[in-house]
């Protein structure tokens, strides 16, 4: 029965955060905003939280589950890549150098300098 | 046929997720990642099996159509942790600015040593953001939207793979700097890697996500330019 219960709460919290979704690309449709529907929808979601217009239990059950299983939506989007196997074949391991390079440039920037700055402000 | 083709599909990946997830959570090491072994594993079923991308895409717009809505989720633990937003604003935003900075100028100068064509440039450029802004921003620029995609979600990969390895070699062991590194190099992937980590990482991978989309469409028309042949 619990779990009956627990489902039905992820369901429907679920749902609201869809329809934010949908008002987040609705928005940036209507506005031609330079940015995508779901990065808008969750600024929009945060000023609902901010605002105390949406208290937190309304969608913590939901938003718990989807957070969790966050890197599950990203499996079926990297089966993708196979489309780009004569690319791979060709060229594959210069541009895999390339993205590797950039990844560890940006991820070395970003997290030295936060760790540095942020070590400062909190002092 | 279809219908069974599809029932595979959707059984097959989401029973590559919780096997990986298990494996992941069991030894923590990032090579493990969730995304990389199952992308893997699914590539290597449907080779095998003759299935093509094509009969795959109808179970991929099932599995992907939350993640409009788990993306919205990620407001939650950015308004829990909104205390650390508004502390440490300057170091969070300098920060997400920087790595766009850096992380764009290595890819094009890299690109530019091995010999690239402008076209496959100008597809690099926006790799680190999330793909539908990445999309715009390459089809604006005049790259190539498709490879666009491609550099993408391979980016996401790399990022969350090497990124951690490469923090945790750099003594980088605070949540913040982890979750802000990981969002603003490997978008949602990295945030999904840095969820795992824990809640503030998570938040903060959401955080820089958001940001680095952002900077990287505003500044993309003058930006790249500047490093292109």
């Amino acid at each position: 029965m619990a779990m009956i219960e627990q489902f039905l709460k992820i369901a429907w919290q679920t749902a609201l955060l869809w329809l934010v979704y949908r008002c987040g690309a609705y928005l940036v449709a209507v506005l031609h905003l330079a940015l995508p529907g779901n990065v808008a929808g969750m600024l929009l979601m945060f000023a609902l939280l901010a605002s105390g217009i949406v208290k937190p239990v309304l969608i913590d059950a939901g938003a718990g589950f989807l957070l969790k299983h966050f890197a599950f939506f990203f499996i079926p989007i990297s089966v993708g890549l196979m489309a780009f196997g004569p690319l791979m074949r060709q060229s594959g391991l210069t541009l895999l150098a390339i993205l590797v390079v950039s990844a560890a440039v940006g991820v070395l920037v970003t997290g030295v300098s936060v760790q540095v700055l942020h070590g400062r402000s909190s002092r | 046929m279809k219908l069974l083709v599809f029932a595979a599909c959707v059984l097959g990946t989401v029973g590559a997720y919780l096997v990986t997830r298990k494996i992941f959570l069991r030894y923590k090491y990032p090579l493990l990642n969730p995304v990389f072994l199952s992308t893997l594993v699914i590539i290597a079923a449907l080779k095998a099996s003759g299935v093509t991308l094509a009969d795959y895409q109808p179970a991929k717009e099932v599995m992907t159509f939350l993640l409009g809505p788990a993306t919205v989720a990620l407001a939650l633990p950015l308004y829990n942790n909104r205390g650390v937003l508004k502390k440490h604003s300057l170091p969070v935003f300098a920060g997400v600015v920087a790595g766009c900075l850096s992380t764009i100028a290595a890819v094009l100068i890299a690109g530019r040593v091995a010999g690239l064509a402008r076209g496959v440039l100008l597809s690099l450029g926006p790799k680190s953001v999330t793909v539908p802004i990445a999309v715009e921003i390459s089809r604006l620029a005049g790259g190539e939207p498709t490879l666009t995609a491609a550099f993408v979600v391979a980016t996401g990969m790399i990022g969350s793979i090497l990124g951690p390895m490469l923090l945790s070699g750099l003594k980088v062991n605070n949540p913040v700097a982890r979750g802000l590194a990981l969002g603003t190099v490997s978008h949602g992937q990295g945030t999904a890697v840095a969820l795992l980590e824990g809640e503030t990482a998570g938040a903060m991978g959401g955080v820089a996500m958001a940001i680095a989309a952002v900077f990287t469409a505003l500044i993309a028309p003058y930006y790249l330019p500047l490093f292109l042949p």
